[in-house]
């Protein structure tokens, strides 16, 4: 499973794609953590807990808006290539198909954590503070979109698909879930609690549910691989 | 102990029963030949051993251990039937990676001893994606044996490759048999599986049909022995007396005046013939017994 992870980790970093969503990354928490003085300034009532989460605002928002589509855009095809290819053959041989996702998984995640930790120290520059809630749900959130583009590499076998998909999704998950947080329509209301929003609404410890729900569709993924024929 | 043990071991897609209720026992240290024509169901028999895909019903056991089981597959070793390679991996970083994911890491050396006894030593650090077919093959069966396994699955080894290639994979095949380890190969190339097979299985339709050493599966067909002896004339008086015994003894085929050729079901037969031929004075100028390659076997099945 540490290999995989490892070589998952190394690979994210390969290509033309991870250094644009790392460049954005960087760029926004650059003028996130310089400009977001000027919110300050500005005469707007904002409350305490607003104002905690002020500098990292931006980030938190890149994700929400773009963030299901950056990582489906990265991962979108981090199994069902290897099934295309039959390149799992070597690794299903050798190890437990659950080591294989949750290698897969951890190396990738790995990899956000380390580009939203850079981003966080970046803005820790310019304020002097470090703002772990707000790390710990943006990783948490990257956590879900990540076990949900796997869950869809293992379901849908081409990877065509699946990047066709990537960006669908990437516009409308987020629009999507923020509708079922919003609405008082019972009929849609109640998916808040299997989507990932929800739980990052407050500055609160809600978002150890995001990880409850990543649990949860890892193990899906993982016993419809244990089905599949490789 | 056995190496490979299957019970009753089928896989059935959709209505197509691919495998159909295989018992096989495979004992350590010895190279089993799998045979079979194409669509037969040898990769797929090989595919659920090593967990490729899932049986849809009946049992089987690696190294005495009850399949599917994720830690025995640290002692086995596959190289799969069709499988690609990691384009920007080099040869090098293929084993290190595929060892490491077997949780048995090895070092450069290994690695390096591991691509000479496979002829790649001199593409280790080339990535695969410009590796010929052959090299391909060859880092497969690499990758196979890297982490030193007890079982290894050799699904058409040599298929594909050139003369030289095909030398060196049968001596590589040998030198892991003096090793201990236990081979269980598939090919279509018969010579090569009578050369290096300490037994042979040939499948057809799902099931095995025949099994055994190479001996063995001559006993099945040893009614198939064709005997020509090369003799001096035959006396017209002793003719007819001689041929009436001939047909007695087997299938006469041929009978000329100094030649005839025969099927006869034992080797007993034949010495038996040539003690009759002495009884009339005939001279023997030679004796040719065709025994069944494997080829015909096969073909027979």
């Amino acid at each position: 499973m540490l290999a995989i992870s490892k070589r998952e980790f190394i690979e994210s970093f390969k290509g033309i794609k991870p250094i644009i969503i790392i460049a954005i990354f960087l760029i926004t928490a650059y003028y996130s953590g310089k400009f977001s003085d000027l919110l300050l300034s500005a005469n707007i009532d904002f409350t305490a807990e607003e104002l905690e989460g002020i500098h990292t605002i931006a980030i938190s928002g890149l994700l929400i808006i773009f963030g299901m589509l950056f990582v489906m855009g990265l991962s979108h095809d981090t199994m069902n290539r290897e099934m295309h290819e039959r390149t799992i053959r070597f690794l299903v041989t050798r190890t437990s198909r659950s080591a294989i996702i949750i290698g897969k998984f951890l190396g990738i995640w790995f990899f956000w954590i380390v580009c939203l930790v850079t981003s966080f120290m970046v803005i820790s520059i310019f304020v002097h503070k470090f703002d772990m809630i707000t790390l710990f749900q943006a990783t948490s959130l990257v956590a879900y979109y990540l076990a949900l583009t796997i869950l869809l590499s293992v379901l849908i076998p081409k990877p065509g698909f699946t990047m066709f998909l990537s960006i669908v999704l990437g516009i409308a998950f987020p629009i999507f879930n923020s509708w079922t947080v919003f609405t008082s329509n019972p009929w849609v209301s109640w998916m808040k609690y299997l989507l990932p929003f929800y739980y990052i609404n407050d500055r609160n410890f809600y978002f150890v549910g995001i990880l409850l729900l990543v649990g949860v569709i890892l193990f899906i993924a993982i016993a419809i691989f244990n089905r599949r024929e490789c | 102990m056995f190496a490979i043990e299957t019970k009753q071991l089928t896989k059935t897609f959709g209505k197509n029963k691919v495998v159909d209720q295989i018992d096989l026992q495979v004992k350590s240290g010895e190279i089993l030949g799998f045979l079979g024509r194409n669509g037969a169901g040898k990769s797929t028999f090989i595919n659920m051993l090593t967990g490729i895909i899932q049986p849809s019903s009946g049992s089987y056991s690696l190294l005495d251990v009850q399949g599917p089981n994720d830690d025995i597959k640290k002692q086995i070793g596959v190289m799969p039937d069709y499988s690609a390679l990691n384009a920007s991996m080099t040869a090098m970083k293929h084993l290190k990676f595929l060892a490491a994911v077997s949780e048995k890491p090895v070092s450069d050396e290994r690695c390096m001893d591991i691509l000479k006894l496979v002829g790649l030593e001199e593409q280790a650090h080339k990535k695969a994606g410009k590796f010929s077919f052959g090299m391909k093959k060859k880092l497969a069966i690499a990758q196979a044996i890297i982490h030193d396994p007890q079982l290894i699955f050799l699904d058409e080894p040599t298929s594909g490759l050139d003369a030289e290639s095909v030398i060196h994979i049968h001596q590589l095949i040998q030198q892991l048999h003096q090793q201990g380890k236990t081979i269980f190969m598939t090919s279509h190339n018969l010579d090569e599986v009578e050369k290096i097979c300490s037994r042979i299985a040939i499948m057809k339709d799902g099931k095995i049909g025949k099994m055994g050493s190479m001996d063995e599966l001559r006993a099945y067909y040893q009614s198939t022995i064709t005997v020509t002896i090369k003799h001096s004339p035959i006396r017209s008086t002793h003719l007819p007396t001689l041929e009436q015994w001939l047909t007695l003894t087997g299938t006469q085929l041929e009978m000329k005046t100094s030649q005839f050729t025969i099927h006869v079901t034992s080797e007993k037969k034949i010495a038996e013939i040539i003690r009759a031929l002495g009884k009339y004075n005939i001279d023997i100028y030679r004796v040719d017994v065709n025994e069944p390659s494997l080829e015909e076997i096969f073909l027979d099945e």
